[in-house]
């Protein structure tokens, strides 16, 4: 298991939801999952579809995006939108071709690093072990998990 | 207020903060996320508020505000009236849950720091709300006109009176006149009617400023509360007291704390002042609580990119507060209309950049540029 490379997974996270104080370097990554690295935003609600879709096309292998527990968003409504924009309920919406073997959302408080250490490290077992079927065809959605 | 003492209680504040969190944890594993009652914190006390103003038609539909005829006709309601006794006891928990689950809300808000800067105006009216339900809650007790209800009067006029130079028009305002007479029990009607007529008015101003507040439960969370509180009017059926006499009301009431704290204090020997000073401190303290926490963002909002935004609007759909507003423009681009931000609603959230696909947003805290420039950097594919 060593033997594998080290994987770029970018995580998109609220700062009101996981707490990160003293589980990241100093470059972000998480010290607990050296694959990850954690962007922090004010909310969930931030992150624009173009984001991820920049950051799979910039060569990342995966994209964990995390906010606070649906229906406690700080903001009232922030994590319904993401999740709506991922599922493409909503505008702007995530792009139908992004593969959403590659994106996982999770919806955790600040008490839940734990949660999300796991998540994430089964994400990243499963994501060093995975091939992107080509050509990607947009007709069938993966279900991803937003949908928890 | 000094920076430690303002530091001191912030760190209190993210104490309670983590309390509540984990008892949403807790309540998340019984009920799921979707159905946690705390996530409906706001919504659930309308359901009480429902349920009193269904139960309240039917027993005002029988009430005689007389003298002589407030008492036969509670007795009749109680006694006679098929599960009239069931609409009364449902009358009286609802208020109790009513004020339960407000102060539920009240301190929800509180420690997870959802009550200052954008949120001044829910808070505001909310209090005044919270006062606005004791009254009439109080009101309530006073109407059934029992034995009990006379020494509730007589308690309160003395409280009333003992405020030096207003006090006694305050109390004959209250009975309408310096006796208690037939007068007293249409004002107490009225009192009781008006007072949560004007919440109607205070709740459209407590929701002004939110864009889509939440205003009922889940049915089922609905239908759990209503459960409960048929268990209550199972388990403590409302009787009613003694018939009134007014030389000689009943020597001690039945406190409900939640409707009747100065009386309570009084009951148990405290000095009218004391309890004054309680019952006025404590709305005022909930007034002062946002100004102990300097503010997060001082003067920082959202900015619109004038050459980028295309009127589409997204937005303006968008913002939980309503700080956007979509107005005409007549600079030379092919756009009709262009989104302007209120700065004093803007919570710097972020939500209208989530929902711009045209870099056409930003808040200053968490530029755009910034995230796309840290994904690049995680990604090793920046250019340094």
């Amino acid at each position: 298991m060593n033997q594998r490379r080290k994987l770029k997974v970018v995580a998109l996270v609220c700062e009101r939801s996981v707490d990160f104080k003293d589980k990241l370097d100093n470059a972000h990554y998480m010290s607990e999952c050296p694959d990850v690295n954690v962007i922090q935003l004010p909310c969930s609600g931030q992150i624009q579809p173009a984001m991820i879709e920049a950051a799979l096309k910039g060569g990342a292998d995966g994209i964990i995006t995390t906010g606070c527990r649906i229906g406690d968003c700080h903001y009232r409504e922030g994590n319904k939108f993401l999740r709506a924009r991922i599922l493409g309920e909503r505008q702007p919406k995530l792009r139908a071709s992004v593969d959403r073997k590659r994106l996982q959302a999770y919806w955790l408080s600040a008490l839940e690093y734990h949660r999300f250490k796991e998540m994430a490290g089964e994400f990243v077992e499963f994501l060093s072990g995975y091939q992107p079927e080509t050509p990607q065809k947009p007709e069938k959605k993966a279900p991803s998990k937003a949908a928890e | 207020m000094s920076q430690a003492t303002t530091n001191v209680y912030a760190g209190i504040i993210a104490q309670f903060q983590r309390l509540t969190l984990f008892i949403e944890r807790i309540l998340n594993s019984t009920f799921s996320q979707k159905y946690n009652p705390f996530y409906y914190h706001g919504a659930l006390p309308n359901f009480f508020l429902w349920v009193l103003f269904i139960s309240g038609l039917l027993l005002f539909a029988y009430y005689n505000p007389t003298l002589e005829g407030a008492y036969p006709s509670l007795e009749y309601m109680t006694k006679q009236i098929p599960s009239g006794a069931l609409f009364r006891a449902l009358h009286r928990y609802a208020a109790d849950g009513m004020m339960i689950f407000v102060l539920l809300h009240f301190f929800r808000v509180w420690f997870t720091d959802r009550y200052r800067e954008y949120r001044i105006l829910p808070w505001i009216t909310g209090v005044i709300l919270i006062t606005v339900l004791y009254l009439a809650g109080l009101t309530g007790y006073m109407l059934i006109w029992d034995s009990e209800s006379v020494a509730l009067t007589y308690m309160t006029v003395n409280f009333l009176n003992s405020i030096p130079g207003i006090g006694s028009s305050l109390a004959s305002l209250l009975i309408g006149g310096d006796i208690v007479t037939d007068y007293t029990l249409t004002r107490y009607l009225f009192l009781h009617l008006g007072i949560p007529a004007s919440m109607l008015f205070l709740l459209w101003w407590h929701y002004l400023r939110i864009t889509r507040p939440v205003t009922n439960a889940p049915l089922v969370l609905n239908l759990m509360l209503f459960g409960g509180l048929l268990v209550a009017c199972g388990l403590w059926p409302v009787g009613i007291g003694e018939a009134p006499n007014l030389a000689t009301p009943s020597a001690s009431i039945e406190v409900d704390w939640l409707y009747m704290l100065p009386h309570g204090m009084l009951a148990n020997g405290a000095s009218p002042f004391l309890a004054w000073v309680v019952l006025l401190g404590i709305p005022v303290a909930m007034l002062l609580l946002p100004y102990l926490q300097k503010k997060q963002f001082r003067g920082q909002f959202a900015q619109v990119v004038n050459e980028n935004c295309t009127g589409c609007s997204l937005c303006y759909h968008d913002c939980p507060y309503e700080a956007i507003e979509m107005m005409d423009r007549d600079d030379d681009t092919r756009f009709k209309r262009i989104a302007v931000v209120d700065p004093g609603r803007c919570a710097n959230c972020g939500l209208c950049v989530g929902a711009c696909a045209f870099k056409a947003i930003e808040i200053p805290r968490m530029n755009t540029e910034r995230v796309f420039k840290e994904i690049q950097v995680a990604l090793g594919s920046a250019q340094s």
